[in-house]
């Protein structure tokens, strides 16, 4: 990462919670358990994003959250198709692919075939369609390596993308997920937390307006444990999205000069 | 989607302030449901719901395969929603796919839980009949034929 050394790495964790009781760190049952890359229960991994990775999109973004990277191209707004019907607003087209060596089984990418259509209702709160009428946006997302949390890391690098090819939104996108393990919320799962959750909890929302766009509660939760993880992810997600700014900022100031 | 007009938003907001829904309802009441059992008799299992104007056929077969190697212990689950054209013309040719995925993605996590198996309606393990060689697979097929409103609820 092209950081200058001595400086924190960026990373969106959430406050910690003001609790009574301290948080056991391992698990209820006998087995003692860290997690495997040895972050605390609502550590983040360290965000890094890049924009314009991809010289041919109006816009691109690159995105890094541990083992998961995701590379993301906006094609756009650009003519619809002679088949679609007029629209006098505009039209959003998402596709998320896997690649065959993104997952540890080749060809695992397939099972995730929502995932298009999850960005498209991240997406479709934020973008403001009535600026582009008659046209499509294209968002093309490619999950190089699925090291767990892919979705939310793909939202945020989408709305990156969209930003950095000029396409008006009512704010950045940011999103964050949350894993139920026993009776432990874990923030930011890694793959092999994913496998053996008992519940998982997606926000997206657009921090600055303390709107949710998207909502995605998974497996099995109670009221009090939905209501502590989605104050989680909403934090982490208001840190996560002024990461997304400072990267924007930065890009733009390097060229510039 | 439809587009409404402003007064026709006006039209349900007032009907829903007075406990009034556009097709006669009051707010908080279930249209009828009909359930019937058996409808397909070469499936193994099979029923057809109707909630006011939706309506669904599912059917479930159950063959003898192999567990995947990952998971030899637990048989194997697959679900498809057909979304028909006769329930929206949108649905031919490949138009109702983005919907049936959907469905389907979000019917396979009702019925098996979270991935470590908590809430599932399906106890996996239950199918299988010989460790790590001979599982059931169930192939559960639901058809969509009429409407929107409340496809999830009754696939």
């Amino acid at each position: 990462m092209a950081g200058k050394p001595g400086t924190t790495p960026t990373t969106y964790s959430p406050s910690p919670t003001t609790q009574k009781t301290r948080r056991p760190i391992f698990n209820e049952n006998d087995v003692d358990w860290v997690r495997p890359d040895g972050r605390g229960f609502h550590q983040c991994r360290p965000a890094f994003f890049r924009t314009g990775a991809v010289n041919a999109a109006s816009g691109s973004a690159y995105a890094e959250f541990g083992n998961t990277k995701v590379i993301v191209s906006v094609f756009g707004p650009r003519e619809s198709k002679k088949a679609m019907m007029y629209s006098d607003i505009g039209r959003l087209n998402c596709s998320v692919s896997h690649t065959t060596f993104a997952t540890p089984v080749r060809g695992q990418g397939s099972e995730h075939k929502d995932f298009s259509s999850m960005l498209h209702k991240s997406l479709e709160g934020a973008i403001i369609l009535e600026t582009f009428p008659k046209t499509t946006v294209d968002v093309f997302a490619l999950v190089l390596e699925s090291g767990g949390s892919d979705l939310p890391v793909v939202i945020s690098c989408a709305s990156l993308a969209l930003a950095d090819a000029g396409i008006l939104m009512h704010d950045l996108v940011a999103s964050v997920s949350l894993s139920c393990l026993g009776k432990n919320l874990v923030i930011d799962p890694i793959l092999e937390e994913e496998s053996y959750q008992d519940g998982g909890l997606l926000i997206t929302c657009m921090p600055s307006r303390y709107e949710v766009t998207q909502l995605t509660v998974t497996g099995e939760w109670s009221t009090p444990k939905i209501n502590e993880g989605m104050q989680l992810c909403l934090d982490a997600c208001s840190k996560l999205a002024k990461i997304m700014r400072s990267c924007l900022k930065e890009a733009t100031s390097t060229s510039q000069e | 989607m439809v587009g409404l007009s402003l007064g026709e938003e006006h039209f349900i907001q007032g009907g829903i302030a007075q406990d009034l829904c556009s097709d006669g309802w009051k707010r908080l009441t279930y249209s009828p449901i009909y359930v019937e059992t058996g409808v397909i008799p070469q499936a193994n299992g099979s029923a057809r719901i109707s909630l006011g104007e939706t309506d669904v056929i599912s059917s479930v077969k159950a063959e003898l395969g192999r567990p995947s190697l990952l998971q030899p212990d637990k048989g194997k689950v697959a679900i498809h929603v057909d979304c028909s054209p006769t329930a929206a013309p949108m649905f031919e040719g490949r138009g109702g796919e983005e919907l049936s995925t959907e469905l389907s993605v979000a019917l396979l996590c009702c019925l098996l839980g979270a991935k470590s198996g908590a809430g599932a309606g399906i106890d996996l393990s239950s199918l299988i009949v010989v460790m790590g060689k001979i599982c059931w697979d169930l192939y559960i097929n639901c058809l969509y034929k009429q409407n929107f409103a409340t496809v999830i609820g009754d696939c």
